[in-house]
């Protein structure tokens, strides 16, 4: 399945190269109004920019982790080919997170390239603790899994309208979250009243303050921030794949599966 | 329809007809999907919202950020309420260009897909009635969106709109409309041509958010860049609404000039855009055929 994603990736160069294009675009939008902003301060542009560039690597890993999933199974839908597959004797597991490895791989490189665009504009970007950064980054990556598969249920359970909610959901995490800039942008009570609440702020957070090596800056330890971004890790797969499988079985008890 | 067989043409008032049935299964369709109009109703509130908080971060404070970037740009605006209604224009505006060249193209992709393309080119029917009843529906979508960003916004961001000449300001918008049908026109051949072109689509969105200034004006682009964003019909658009709202100079100069340039914009990037839909169209149907996808 991973191959076949790879090969269908291939078929289409143009629209590869233009979702490399797309996210530089994104970064530099950013990051030129950040310079708009800061009044020709080069230690603020630097610390934003960081605080940007690490923030848009979960932002990215998220997206693709939950349109991928999602929206290929949509594509199954559409296309008639989602009954077929799940008749063969393929483990409906690996057929999930086949979807995604090839994405992610994709993202690995989009990740780097956007970073060194961030860099260049703003003048280098502070690197700490790359190894936790990564640790942090892996665990995340984890956690959004989960999140994929449930959106790939809620693809066969919504059909169509499982893409608004994706994209709702994104922005939601997007703002909620401070993917795009440090949470001390956010006023003080979204920050107590929500984006605390919300596992993926402290995998944004851990992963960012250590690679910019600062202290954490949702009030909590770094310690409390690994035990939630681990805890998100390991329980949002297994999560995330018992209700997509719940979901799954109830489409083909009921018949629907095939429907879009 | 005259004639017999084989040799039928649509008469006028059958053209419009075929103009009301493809506008109306337009809605009809979106109708099924009130998420999606309720979300394009409050992206670019959410998009206005990102640079007005990062300002406040950045600069340590609404007003601070408001005088920097005023001051960057070179732009006449001065108080944090004028910084957001300029953010908050701009993505409305934004959100008008993108979805008139989404639903174009994607209106072209989705026929494709479904096998109703091809289909579509053995009727009677001409193209240019096709294409009016998906771009009324486009514009009345489009339209929708802008005027209830537009509210929404001013209610979050507290701000109002009203102050500015408003009217003059949609008047401008609808005016904007016709050229951006031409470049949807553009999209509508790119997609037909490269098949799989969500992503092209995604990514001449965010080329058009830069070089229209969805953030800041294109004034800050070194030159050559600055003269290709300015002779781009959504930027001056964008550039006459804020302007005509906020009171503050047009980078184009006074407004007869913008008026000027608004209509030769209406009147030919559409027909270059249709010429252009017309020639792939040929193309793409002497090469393989336009059910391929």
């Amino acid at each position: 399945m991973a191959r076949k994603t790879l090969l269908e990736y291939s078929r289409y160069p143009v629209a590869f190269g233009a979702l490399f294009a797309q996210i530089f675009l994104i970064i530099l939008l950013f990051v030129l109004t950040t310079v708009a902003f800061a009044g020709g301060d080069q230690r603020t542009i630097s610390r934003f920019a960081g605080a940007m560039g690490y923030g848009f690597v979960v932002n990215i890993i998220l997206s693709f982790t939950l349109w991928e999933i999602g929206f290929s199974i949509r594509e199954e839908q559409v296309r008639g080919t989602l009954e077929s597959l799940y008749l063969s004797p393929a483990n409906k597991f690996s057929n999930l997170v086949s979807r995604i490895f090839a994405v992610l791989s994709i993202t690995v490189l989009m990740c780097l390239g956007g970073l060194a665009v961030v860099s260049a504009v703003a003048g280098g970007l502070p690197v700490n603790n790359v190894g936790l950064g990564l640790l942090a980054l892996l665990l995340t990556t984890s956690g959004f899994l989960g999140l994929g598969f449930v959106f790939a249920g809620i693809t066969i359970k919504l059909k169509e309208t499982a893409q608004i909610l994706v994209n709702g959901l994104q922005f939601f995490f997007m703002i909620f979250c401070a993917m795009f800039y440090p949470f001390l942008a956010l006023p003080s009570f979204v920050v107590d009243d929500i984006s605390r609440w919300i596992p993926i702020s402290y995998c944004v957070d851990l992963f960012r303050q250590t690679l910019l090596g600062q202290q954490p800056e949702l009030g909590v330890s770094y310690a409390v921030e690994w035990v939630i971004v681990l805890a998100f890790g390991i329980v949002s797969p297994l999560v995330g794949y018992w209700i997509y499988h719940r979901i799954e079985r109830k489409a083909r008890t009921d018949g629907t599966l095939g429907e879009y | 329809m005259s004639r017999g067989f084989g040799l039928g043409r649509p008469g006028p008032r059958a053209s419009a007809g075929v103009v009301w049935a493809v506008f109306r299964a337009r809605l009809k369709i979106i109708t099924r999907y009130k998420g999606a109009v309720f979300l394009e109703s409050i992206i670019p509130v959410i998009f206005a919202g990102l640079p007005i908080l990062l300002g406040a971060a950045v600069a340590g404070g609404e007003q601070n950020a408001a005088n920097n970037f005023f001051a960057y740009t070179g732009t006449t605006g001065r108080t944090a309420a004028d910084f957001r209604l300029y953010m908050l224009m701009g993505s409305n505006t934004f959100m008008v260009v993108t979805l008139m060249l989404w639903l174009i193209g994607y209106w072209v992709r989705r026929e494709q897909e479904t096998g109703t393309l091809e289909a579509l080119y053995l009727t009677p029917a001409k193209r240019f009635h096709v294409l009016a009843g998906v771009t009324s529906y486009t514009f009345i979508r489009a339209l929708i969106a802008f005027l209830v960003a537009t509210v929404l916004g001013a209610l979050l961001f507290n701000v109002n709109p009203l102050e500015g000449n408003f009217l003059a300001a949609v008047a401008y918008l609808v005016l904007g409309i016709p050229a951006l049908w031409g470049i949807s026109f553009f999209f509508g051949a790119l997609v037909m041509r490269i098949k799989e072109a969500n992503s092209v689509i995604q990514l001449l969105q965010w080329v058009l958010a830069f070089a229209m200034g969805v953030y800041f004006p294109v004034t800050v682009f070194p030159f050559l860049l600055r003269v290709v964003a300015m002779g781009f019909p959504p930027t001056l658009m964008n550039d006459a609404i804020r302007s005509t709202l906020l009171g503050i100079a047009s980078i184009y100069g006074p407004w007869y000039v913008v008026l000027g340039l608004m209509l030769i914009a209406a009147w030919l990037v559409p027909l270059l855009g249709y010429e252009f839909f017309g020639w792939t169209e040929r193309r793409v149907k002497r090469d393989q055929g336009v059910g391929q996808f």
